[in-house]
């Protein structure tokens, strides 16, 4: 029987829209919380909301966020108990867990050792194809000669993909559809893989066509429970990012879904996983699944989850980490869908060019199954250090058509200042009828790119101009009027002190 | 009665708007030969409904450094608008042109991680001259004209303001 601990106090060794989220249910859960920030990030949102906050350095993340040092020395000033890693930053990084436990301070994740096993990708894959875990065709190890990694393209037959076995976020990934590309391709992709990971060895999969990205959240305990807590379909995606979730995914039926579920919870248990984790799978046009990896982390888009079940899953995170249980399988019911958009500083117009900036007005929607997991407030000054997501918008609704609906209405009413958002964008995508059907997969963005960006209305021009001039004469008269109240204040000035010295300096008595 | 001019499609249209204020809260706004009675409501900053007709707007004026976004319904107009004084000094600064000397600048703080051109090289239009990193993002800061880098005055590596001059190219 694994013991049980207490925690106290939780430090979040990050920032932004994920810190708020973290710290909104540690405070539920009555306790205390600690904010580590950048200089940059002193007026952050989720500085404000802790009952602690440590400065830990400059805005450069490499300076600040990242240093395992800096976090483990702030725990020690604070005598924070746990660290709530976030997503991103120290998340995946094994040696940070192995920091803190060595500093007797529980990390809320997996065991480090779980972690190594899914970070290098070829290990990863070899260790899901031992379970019995269906991956994407390829090769099972590294290949270091460019004519061998050649033939193998061949012997599996083109388009294939050439990746990073330390690979993530697209870096020294290519895409090869023909033999007299492969090696120029091969030789740009190790390049791009030792610049980006200090670490050149590459791989080859099968390119698979029209591919979704369809991910099973999982959850396991120290008691040896695993559970499965549905999928999220992630096909929106804009260069390896993605840009709208929702769940249920359109493309699985329930015994599809039971499959992946079943095969997710094997990956997890084949590493000795605990906590939460997500197995990312492709899905062909065949409806065949293959494992793509596991995030040992809470995702970004965890929302969707938690809005189809009613469950917390950073309260499930904290009472793994002490030792408790979790659901059985059989309690987690799950229940009409749910859409997050993304809500990113960036202009679409401008090649989604990032737009940090000082927000100057922000209102944002509420009303029936609207979530919205903010990390930035009005006043704010979005830094340009950071990741662009300032916010993602979620709806409920028992349908899925209704929860698109709903999300349209939801980012009509969201209203930012100051900075350009992608807020239009994501209206499109969501009305765009390929989205519509359901029948979409990760090429979407790309497809449509052009439909997605959308020219102003001509029919609402007049009505435009009409409301900026009216604001410009309102302005204008507002100031005027203004102006006119202050010569009148002037004229008759109200302190008897002022009253005797200005009629002594007519006298000339006083100089 | 006041005139103003909105310019549009970065300043390649203009139209001209007369508002007059007939009661508090109600102007008459004449766009070309169009006559309107509109009851405008402001709620907050930035926020105004006007009514007109019975149709009700709710819309958002996003007030940047020259120009104003305007937000209504599903489009968002990307305009700037001037009284006539404003319009007189405005015209007197000379009209928008790609013509002659043009200075590339950030539109946002970050950091250049590349300068991809040196002085005397040729560039066309739309090609990249200096690359900006911002919020972990590559960004290729075009030429707005086909032409020669006659200066730089960024290096790599180093830290740049929002608005900052990059490069003149002629």
């Amino acid at each position: 029987m694994p013991e049980t601990r207490t925690i106290k106090k939780i430090l979040v060794a990050n920032r932004g829209e994920i810190a708020v989220r973290v710290l909104r249910t540690a405070r539920e859960m009555g306790l205390r919380t600690v904010a580590v920030y950048s200089d940059a990030d002193r007026g952050a949102l989720h500085v404000r909301l802790a009952h602690e906050a440590v400065h830990i350095g400059p805005p450069p993340s490499g300076e600040s966020y990242l240093v395992i040092d800096k976090i483990v020395e702030a725990c020690r000033v604070t005598r924070a108990d746990a660290v709530h890693p976030g997503y991103g930053f120290l998340s995946e990084k094994a040696e940070f867990a192995r920091a803190l436990d060595k500093a007797g301070i529980v990390f809320i994740g997996p065991r480090p050792e779980s972690m190594d096993a899914m970070g290098v990708k070829t290990t990863a894959r070899k260790n899901m194809a031992a379970a019995g875990v269906p991956t994407v065709p390829g090769s099972p190890a590294p290949i270091a000669e460019e004519k061998e990694a050649k033939a193998f393209a061949e012997s599996i037959g083109y388009p294939v993909m050439i990746k990073a076995a330390a690979g993530g976020g697209g870096k020294g990934m290519k895409k090869c559809d023909r033999p007299e590309d492969f090696l120029p391709l091969w030789q740009s992709a190790r390049r791009e893989a030792g610049g980006a990971f200090g670490d050149d060895r590459l791989y080859i999969e099968k390119f698979l066509e029209k591919p979704r990205h369809v991910e099973i959240q999982v959850f396991f305990d120290a008691h040896g429970n695993g559970i499965w807590i549905g999928e999220r379909e992630c096909s929106v995606q804009r260069r390896q990012q993605k840009v709208i979730e929702e769940s249920p995914s359109c493309i699985l039926d329930e015994k599809m879904r039971r499959a992946m579920g079943e095969v997710a919870v094997k990956a997890g248990k084949a590493v000795g996983y605990r906590g939460a984790g997500t197995v990312e799978f492709l899905v062909d046009a065949g409806r065949n699944f293959y494992f793509l990896e596991m995030n040992t982390r809470l995702q970004v888009e965890h929302p969707v989850t938690e809005m189809c079940t009613g469950l917390d899953l950073v309260r499930m995170q904290i009472e793994v980490a002490q030792g408790l249980a979790i659901p059985a399988q059989e309690q987690v019911v799950r229940s009409g869908h749910a859409i997050e958009a993304r809500v990113y500083a960036e202009d679409p117009a401008r090649n989604f060019m990032p737009s940090p900036g000082k927000i100057t007005y922000l209102r944002v929607p509420g009303g029936p199954g609207i979530r919205d997991d903010s990390g930035v407030y009005a006043g704010w000054l979005v830094p340009q250090f950071y990741d662009p997501m300032i916010s993602k918008l979620l709806a409920w609704a028992p349908t899925r058509e209704r929860a698109i609906a709903r999300l349209l209405r939801a980012l009509g009413d969201y209203h930012v200042h100051g900075i350009t958002t992608n807020v239009p964008y994501l209206r499109n995508a969501l009305r765009h009828p390929a989205f519509g059907s359901g029948d979409y997969d990760t090429g979407f963005c790309a497809r449509y790119a052009k439909e997605l960006l959308v020219p102003p209305d001509a029919k609402y021009e007049q009505t435009a101009l009409i409301a900026a001039a009216i604001a410009a004469f309102k302005r204008d008269h507002d100031e005027a009027e203004a102006f006119a109240a202050r010569a009148g204040e002037a004229q008759s000035v109200r302190s008897n002190w002022a009253r005797i010295g200005r009629a002594r300096a007519l006298r000339g008595a006083v100089r | 009665m006041s005139t103003y001019v909105a310019l549009l499609d970065g300043g390649k249209r203009e139209e001209s708007i007369d508002v007059k204020l007939l009661s508090p809260g109600v102007y008459e706004v004449k766009i070309g030969d169009q006559l309107h009675v509109v009851d405008a409501f402001k709620h907050d900053y930035g926020t105004l409904n006007i009514i007109v007709d019975t149709e009700s707007y709710s819309v958002q004026l996003d007030q940047r450094a020259t120009e104003v976004k305007v937000h209504l319904r599903d489009s968002v107009f990307t305009l700037e608008i001037l009284d006539e004084k404003r319009l007189r000094m405005r015209r007197a600064a000379g009209k928008f042109t790609v013509e002659g000397k043009q200075t590339l600048a950030t539109p946002m703080p970050g950091k250049v991680v590349k300068v991809l051109r040196k002085v005397g090289d040729e560039v066309k239009e739309g090609e990249g001259v200096v690359v900006v990193e911002a919020m972990k993002m590559e960004n290729d800061i075009k030429s707005p004209k086909d032409g020669k880098v006659v200066e730089i005055f960024v290096q790599e590596g180093q830290a740049v303001e929002g608005g900052a001059r990059l490069a003149v190219v002629e």
